[in-house]
């Protein structure tokens, strides 16, 4: 049954951009906020805002029992989780369930199943998808020299008991894997009390890719093309673009096709990514998890394909068939976003909550801004430090970059430090431009080269 | 918190961080007020406010007095399911208000002892974090 009305519960430029695409679908907004959130942006524009907990995330957007409750007691038959936060815990649809409420996301059995890293990688394998080449257990010194050809170099030799880095080894010939195993194995001994060793090909440029699904839950999944998101810091992505323009074509189709094979092989249902490594120099990818959410990336995909892919969420969770079929999903162009976070790059990207004293954000054709923020704003130090995502679609990349580039030197915030100006050096990067970045790119090209200058 | 004091503590905590950086300390633990802070290096010292309760989350139940008068305040969205009525005498940690969350019914124990004065919510009905339920009237 179509959802009557949905109960948001997540906060910032998401919780926003939830209420808008509930709307435009006639939809009313319950919004689930917690004390320093009660006159968000989103909770100014939902029909009715419920403040169920105190600042701390554990005491409200991480309460699942709370969130139901509310949702419940408010009369709401859907419930939108947003990403971060209870997106991907297996309880929250748990409860909706029990409760007769429409989850917005996939079952909770296959939450459990896409979150379990062994699990999921086991269900790649056995959707054809491809794995990074490894080894079982290296027993010998000579195993890990016979098994690092096999591999191709360079190979990661790792403990099976491991974690943190330590008895990893990197080993760029057969020689070194040798030497590696007897300086691995010992080092496992000595913490981890195991010496047992496992091999694994290592990617010192790669990558990240991944793909934009949109399953029925009956077997029926859509892709909306591949981003790629390599301008990465510790992990978090900074920069994302659709398409990957690395890939060929050819690459580009059986990476949609793994995608989407394994997304139906658990008759995935709602927006889930599905993500890869992509080994440029070898021209081959590998499977690296699902996220089994709607992702902060995702306004990208949307620029590309002209499809509002939050509503087709909440459509697809109130029992509705895809709305298009792959034919109909055309993809034009180029887009890339930039998360804007209120850091300051000179000191470590150290988080700067406060008030914006000033609110200039760019506007023109291509440009699209998801943002909770506005001048006199208050970013309150308990959450993320994102204040919003600038998004440009071109004609080609090249056209992009151009938008994008005129775009962040428009943009003026004032009040507290922000991302803006590393994002107009990356994008001014010859790097960048010409297209030659890898996800350590950015901690080992650009931000030595900015600590050198300011030396 | 309203929008002032979060200003403040943002201030605050800026300067402290400054402070922080800037020497060797391990671990920094500060309270003032409504607020309190606890910041460490990599491989500090563990959270006292993970320890016990944090402040400035759990300041509801013991609740500001007006004059003579102690409002009892929902810590958390929740159904309210009993309330004594006005003019009720109580010890302090008697049960004033009972609420419930899905299926889990939980207990409010008066704050202080005295009577209960006013009911601010009705029974059924969906109470908020930080809504006055009720208020009671300190014994001398």
């Amino acid at each position: 049954m179509a959802i009557k009305r949905l109960f948001i519960a997540n906060r910032g430029e998401i919780a926003l951009r939830i209420v808008r695409a509930a709307q435009a679908l006639n939809i009313e907004t319950v919004l689930a906020v917690s004390d320093p959130d009660r006159d968000s942006a989103a909770a100014r524009l939902a029909d009715r805002k419920i403040v169920i907990g105190p600042a701390s995330a554990a005491k409200s957007y991480l309460a699942p029992r709370l969130i139901v409750h509310a949702a419940k007691e408010s009369g709401c038959d859907g419930l939108h989780p947003g990403y971060g936060f209870l997106s991907e815990r297996a309880i929250l649809p748990t409860l909706c369930q029990a409760h007769g409420i429409a989850f917005v996301g996939p079952e909770p059995d296959v939450i459990d199943a896409l979150g379990d890293k062994l699990r999921a990688r086991a269900m790649a394998g056995a959707a054809g998808v491809p794995l990074v080449p490894g080894s079982d257990c290296v027993a010998s010194a000579a195993d890990a020299r016979r098994e690092g050809d096999r591999i191709g170099y360079p190979v990661l030799l790792k403990a099976s008991a491991g974690g943190g880095g330590r008895g990893m080894v990197i080993a760029n010939n057969a020689d070194e894997a040798e030497a590696g195993f007897h300086r691995a194995s010992a080092e496992a001994v000595a913490a981890f009390g195991d010496g047992t060793l496992f091999m694994e090909r290592f990617v010192p440029e790669a990558r990240h890719v991944e793909v934009q699904l949109m399953g029925d839950g009956k077997g029926n999944v859509l892709h909306f093309g591949e981003r790629d998101c390599s301008v990465q810091r510790r992990y978090q992505k900074l920069v994302e673009e659709a398409p990957c323009a690395a890939m060929p074509d050819h690459l580009r189709k059986q990476l949609h096709e793994s995608a989407v094979a394994l997304a139906a092989s658990v008759n995935y249902r709602n927006a889930g990514t599905c993500e890869f490594l992509f080994d440029v120099k070898r021209q081959e990818f590998y499977f690296i998890e699902v996220n089994a959410r709607i992702q902060v990336e995702h306004p990208v995909s949307e620029m590309i394909s002209g499809f509002d892919l939050v509503q087709e969420q909440i459509r697809v969770a109130g029992g509705a068939d895809l709305s298009v079929t792959q034919d109909q999903v055309k993809l034009s162009g180029h887009a890339i976003e930039c998360r804007i976070n209120a850091e300051d790059v000179t000191r470590d990207f150290l988080p700067s909550p406060g008030r914006i004293t000033r609110w200039q954000p760019p506007e023109g054709d291509g440009i699209r801004l998801d943002s909770h923020m506005a001048q006199g704003a208050m970013i309150p130090p308990f959450y993320d430090s994102m204040v919003g995502k600038l998004i440009v679609h071109g004609s080609d990349r090249a056209d992009a970059i151009k938008r994008l580039s005129a775009a962040l030197d428009e943009f003026v915030v004032e009040g507290v430090p922000t991302t803006i100006d590393l994002h107009r050096e990356i994008v001014a990067h010859p790097d960048f431009i010409e297209n030659r970045i890898h996800t350590r790119w950015l901690e080992q090209v650009l931000l030595p080269e900015r600590a050198k200058r300011a030396a | 918190m309203n929008d002032n004091t979060m200003d403040r503590a943002i201030t605050d905590v800026r300067a402290l961080l400054d402070t922080f950086i800037s020497s060797d300390w391990q671990e920094l633990h500060v309270v003032s007020g409504e607020i309190e802070i606890f910041i460490a290096r990599a491989g500090g010292g563990a959270n006292p406010m993970r320890l016990g309760t944090a402040v400035g989350d759990t300041e509801l139940p013991a609740a500001p007095a007006t004059g003579a008068e102690t409002s009892v305040m929902a810590q958390h969205v929740a159904t309210l399911v009993h309330v004594l009525p006005v003019g009720t005498d109580l010890k302090a940690g008697d049960t004033v208000a009972t609420i419930r969350v899905l299926d889990t019914e939980e207990a409010i124990p008066a704050p202080v002892a005295g009577r209960i004065m006013s009911l601010s919510a009705d029974v059924g009905a969906l109470v908020e974090y930080g809504m006055p339920i009720l208020s009671i009237a300190q014994a001398a």
